[in-house]
């Protein structure tokens, strides 16, 4: 599903920094995985990487099979709109949307006609349980409903794959065993691929695989059953 | 130190925003310095070429442009207190030279004048620098400057042609001045000829334009002025050369009045484009605010801070607006210059331009004064930030209902205020006041104006584009000070556009109107080939000539003189203005119509032009206080007429009181009307056949005279075109600041955009919109301020500028004009934004806070 090979990343600055020094990595279908490591191992610019919001130095990144080197941004776009979602630290969110609108963003952008946007959206925010905070903005809700709101958004089409930056990181150990459960719960129901950065060790654990990046390198690569 | 520390690497990160910020200061002084500077520059080299004609004249005894007998010489030479004193004709004359345009001709008594003027005679036959006598023996004879020669190539002894009363005729050269006195004034092209001479080759008969003298020694300028004022009586003006210019001066005066609203303007738009930079840096800034105030800095530092940091912008804007209008002011002078000459017959060509250092701190006070007051608000928002707010993350600060609210409150005071000066306008205070007021009103009302009005539109938008749409209504909504700064500038611009298109449009329309009823004769027949060049008449015995001329029906003799009114000049028309009356039907103001012409024909008071009575306040019944060469008239205003032959306004009175008084009938124009059947061209053809050779002789069909009209007024209205290019100029540079800020404000928004399937396309359609969004409020208030605008700005014109009571009709095809051309602009200015936007690295953006 999704194939990293020999990947390298640089940044250019005063001083070059490689934020990832050959990075190989296969994730196959369905599987949910955690990656781990200390801060500055490079565990988000994968991340980035994979999902197509960033390009590597060198090597190769391959999503269901399909090369992303050389390939154009409209394209990567589209790749992105089609097989990914993004769940975030800090929610993303809009605040000028509803719940609703900022649900139906993605489906917009894709050209979907508005009676299907609007029954897709609510039978999202029914999924995640926020089907009566339908009209609130996300100034009105609580962390743990933004980023409820923020998962139905990355699911709105479905993708094959759900990448997620810390989605616990922001909230209290309750809200973030919730959000936590709901993420496990749709990887079951919807059968998507999850990549999941993480710092804390017990989200980590609970993951059947587990990476560990240091220096921008795998330095660890765990299975579970 | 805090300026280096905190402000420079600001500045530099946001070079480009900071630099359109201070565009609105730049061109709002530019505009001020151009327009003053090449106003200042005309009447600097006007006084220079009058300097150089005068010599060491130190007063002049005039009569306006009509003249005095000959007789007022011996008078002047006369009083003890005169020590010199030389008659002067002048003229202006075409030479026929290729490229040389107009010589002045002054006609001069060589026998006193050389005690006046020195010549710097370079070559000349020795027997007229030791005799003038032998000038004189010679009636063809001129002097000429070496700089003319030089140019023509001409010579001692060669001939020069010149367009005379007595047709063309060859004079010969017996003389070359040189030097930087009087043979540099109207920059060389100036020639000497005998007085007595110039007086039959112009058609002055036995009268003098003027006479120049110097007092006797021992005695007092002053002295003399007055004592030899009560000889002469009031006809005739005493004055120092100097004066001249100050009736120029009023003629300019227009130029300035209407510099100044623009200027204001651009500068009103400067100041919102400040606002809104500094409100959004406050905004923006407010971590490092934060982190000030936690290390110790005061609220006052702060303050003072951002204070100086708009001072500093006011003083760089102000000084490149400087250096720009002084570079702008050589082209203005130029027109200036050339419309003065057009209308006035006054050019002088500004050769250098003159940068009064007064003018200059003016300007540069103004520009940092406008932006202090722009900084005031931001500046106190900065010195209130709170701490420990400002460092917690991800905190954006909205403006609070409670300071909405206020800001509603006291528009609507303020145009209630502005509401109740209508009541008291006819008192200039009051007046000026209500303008200053309501655009105020208009403009604190502009942020509740933009939520309401965004609001409005977004259902449209989002019908248009459901995300793209949505998102640019909301970065309106969501954002009421970083859009209403711009909003404001915009719909200042439009309104600066309606008001000027407004009075543009109001005043084709009545000067049209006033041509068909006042320009109604078939032919003019006049002694130059422009009606406003007065240097040569004809004989009143010309009329009965032209009357025998086949096709022609009926003739009007119409002499026009401009001479000073109060200090003011302003136009004498005099004619047989019963038969005026029956031809013309001019709209009548005040007084009746039937008996009021039959008075004036009997001598018994005059009409004047509806612009003069508002200008000088008078009204029918008033008697108006007219200096003949022959003492003072005093004629009641018998009715009030709508005529726009000139912009200081005209008195008609009968001709043979004009003769009478003026001692003088010689005329300006024919006014020629033809029988029906024949045709304009072959009794012009006929005319000139008749009459050109032997005289100056010109015939202008009524449409070649009203194309003159309209590309007077196209002249007069150029410099506003000027004006509003400007002011939309400043708008897109506006909207380009607002749109380049907004997308560093949205950064995360539009990278969550792109990250969640976005593409590129959307992300340029979702900064578009919003620019189109930005361009459509500010035309929607703009033209609401712009109905007002042209409601004061013709009062303006009608009040203190012309005189003109223009109608109140709204530009609709101007602001249907308007809405390509600034929604156009606001799409140009969306394009550099949006690219930034989508060119920007994704991971940054998502990260941004």
């Amino acid at each position: 599903m999704i194939l990293l090979t020999n990947v390298t990343k640089e940044f250019d600055g005063k001083r070059k920094v490689r934020a990832l020094a050959g990075v190989n990595l296969h994730i196959h279908k369905g599987e949910m995985v955690s990656l781990v490591g200390p801060s500055g191992s490079g565990k988000s610019t994968l991340l980035n990487l994979i999902g197509t919001l960033d390009q590597p130095t060198s090597g190769q990144i391959a999503l269901d099979g399909q090369v992303l080197s050389g390939v154009a941004d409209d394209e990567l776009t589209r790749v992105r709109r089609d097989k990914i979602g993004f769940i975030f630290q800090f929610f993303n969110l809009l605040p000028s949307l509803s719940c609703l609108e900022n649900v139906a963003l993605p489906l917009h952008l894709r050209g979907w006609k508005r009676k299907e946007i609007r029954e897709r959206a609510s039978e999202l925010l029914d999924l995640v349980g926020l089907s009566q905070r339908k009209d609130h903005l996300p100034d009105e809700l609580s962390g743990g409903e933004r980023q409820r709101v923020a998962i139905a958004r990355a699911l709105s089409v479905y993708p094959p794959i759900l990448l997620a930056d810390e989605p616990t990181g922001n909230l209290d150990t309750h809200t973030g065993g919730e959000i936590l459960a709901l993420v496990r719960d749709l990887h079951e129901r919807l059968g998507a691929t999850v990549l999941m950065v993480t710092h804390d060790r017990a989200v980590a654990e609970s993951c059947p695989r587990t990476v560990t990046l240091r220096d921008g390198l795998v330095v660890d690569d765990i299975a579970r059953r | 130190m805090l300026l280096r520390l905190i402000t420079w690497p600001y500045v530099r990160k946001h070079l480009l925003r900071c630099t359109l910020t201070t565009a609105g200061i730049v061109l709002g002084v530019a505009v001020f310095v151009g327009m003053h500077t090449a106003n200042q520059s005309v009447l600097y080299a006007f006084n220079r070429t009058v300097d150089k004609i005068a010599g060491t004249t130190q007063l002049q005894v005039t009569a306006g442009e009509t003249g005095f007998p000959e007789d007022v010489l011996e008078r002047v030479q006369g009083h003890p207190g005169v020590g010199v004193a030389a008659p002067v004709i002048e003229a202006t004359v075409q030479t026929g030279l290729q490229g040389e345009g107009n010589l002045l001709v002054l006609g001069v008594d060589m026998t006193g004048d050389r005690n006046l003027r020195d010549y710097e005679l370079e070559k000349a036959d020795e027997a007229i620098i030791d005799d003038p006598l032998v000038f004189l023996a010679q009636p063809d004879s001129v002097i000429v400057s070496e700089k003319f020669c030089q140019r023509n190539g001409l010579k001692l002894n060669d001939w020069l042609t010149m367009r005379t009363m007595e047709g063309p005729k060859q004079f010969t050269i017996r003389g070359v001045m040189q030097g930087d006195g009087l043979a540099s004034a109207y920059g060389g092209n100036l020639a000497i000829m005998d007085i007595y001479a110039a007086q039959m080759v112009f058609g002055r008969g036995r009268t003098f334009d003027r006479i120049d003298l110097s007092v006797a020694e021992g005695q007092q300028v002053d002295r003399v002025q007055k004592s030899l004022q009560a000889m002469l009586g009031p006809g005739l003006q005493v004055d120092p050369p100097s004066s001249r210019g100050q009736q120029f001066e009023a003629m300019a005066k227009i130029y300035s009045m209407s510099a100044n609203i623009s200027s204001l303007f651009a500068l009103f738009i400067g100041l919102f484009l400040i606002y809104n930079t500094f409100s959004i840096a406050v905004t923006q800034r407010r971590g490092e605010i934060g982190i000030l105030r936690a290390l110790g800095a005061t609220q006052g530092q702060v303050k003072r801070l951002f204070l100086l940091e708009s001072g500093i912008a006011g003083l760089l804007g102000s000084l490149a607006g400087l250096g720009f209008g002084l570079l702008i002011a050589r082209g203005m002078a130029r027109y200036i210059s050339d419309f003065m000459g057009e209308v006035y017959g006054a050019a002088q060509r500004a050769e250098e331009i003159s940068a009064d250092p007064r003018l200059l701190l003016t300007a540069l006070a103004l520009g940092v004064a406008t932006s202090l007051i722009a900084g005031w608000i931001p500046a106190r928002n900065a010195a209130a930030v709170d701490p420990v707010k400002a460092l917690q993350k991800g905190r954006v600060q909205v403006i609070t209902e409670g300071e909405n609210r206020t800001r509603r409150w006291t528009a609507l005071a303020l145009l209630a205020l502005a509401i109740l000066c209508v009541f008291f306008g006819h008192r200039p205070l009051f007046f000026y006041s209500g303008y200053l007021l309501s655009v105020l009103a208009a403009l604190l009302l502009t942020p509740a104006l933009c939520s309401w009005l965004a609001s409005l539109l977004r259902p449209f938008m989002k019908l248009l584009r459901p995300v793209e749409g949505a998102l640019a209504a909301d970065s309106i909504l969501q954002s009421p000070r970083r859009t209403s700064g711009t909003v404001a500038a915009l719909s200042l611009s439009v309104a600066l556009v309606i008001g000027l298109g407004g009075i543009s449009k109001a005043s084709y329309e009545t000067i049209l109107d006033w041509a068909d009823a006042a320009l109604n004769p078939d032919l003019f027949v006049s002694s130059s080939q422009s009606v406003t060049q007065r240097s040569f008449r004809f004989p009143a015995s010309l009329g009965a000539e032209i009357q025998a001329v086949g096709g022609i029906d009926e003739i009007q003799a119409v002499r026009t003189a401009r001479i000073v009114h109060e200090g003011i000049p302003v136009m004498l028309v005099a004619g047989d203005v019963q038969r005026l009356a029956k031809r013309v039907k001019m709209r009548v103001v005040e007084g009746d119509p039937r008996t009021m012409y039959q008075l004036v024909e009997r001598g018994q008071g005059v009409v004047i032009s509806d612009n003069f009575a508002l200008l000088r306040h008078v009204h029918k019944g008033d008697v108006l206080h007219i200096m003949s060469p022959s003492g003072r008239l005093d004629l009641p205003i018998l009715g009030v007429v709508v005529d726009y032959s000139d912009q200081q306004g005209t008195i008609l009175m009968d001709r043979h009181l004009f003769v009478k008084h003026w001692k003088d009938d010689t005329i300006n124009v024919f006014r020629v009307y033809l029988k029906p059947g024949y045709t304009q061209q072959a009794v012009r053809q006929e005319l000139l056949n008749r009459f050109g050779q032997r005289t100056r002789f010109f015939v202008l069909t009524n449409g070649e005279i009203r194309a003159f009209i309209l590309r007077i007024t196209d002249q007069w209205f150029g410099l506003t075109y000027v004006q509003i290019f400007v002011a939309v100029l400043v708008a897109i540079l506006g909207i380009v600041n607002t749109l380049t800020v907004s997308i560093s404000d949205r950064k995360r928004e539009l990278g969550v955009l792109q990250a969640v399937g976005g593409l590129r396309s959307q992300v340029r359609h979702t900064i578009w919109m919003e620019a189109l969004a930005i361009g459509t409020l500010g035309l929607l208030i703009g033209y609401a301020l712009g109905a007002v605008n042209l409601y004061y700005i013709l009062e303006v014109t009608r009040r203190d500028i012309a005189g003109m009571r223009l109608n109140y009709r709204y530009p609709f095809e101007i602001a249907l004009t308007l809405i390509p051309v600034m929604l156009g602009a606001a799409l140009l200015s969306g394009a550099g934004p949006a690219e930034a936007a989508v060119r920007g690295s994704l991971v940054e953006a998502l990260e941004y806070e």
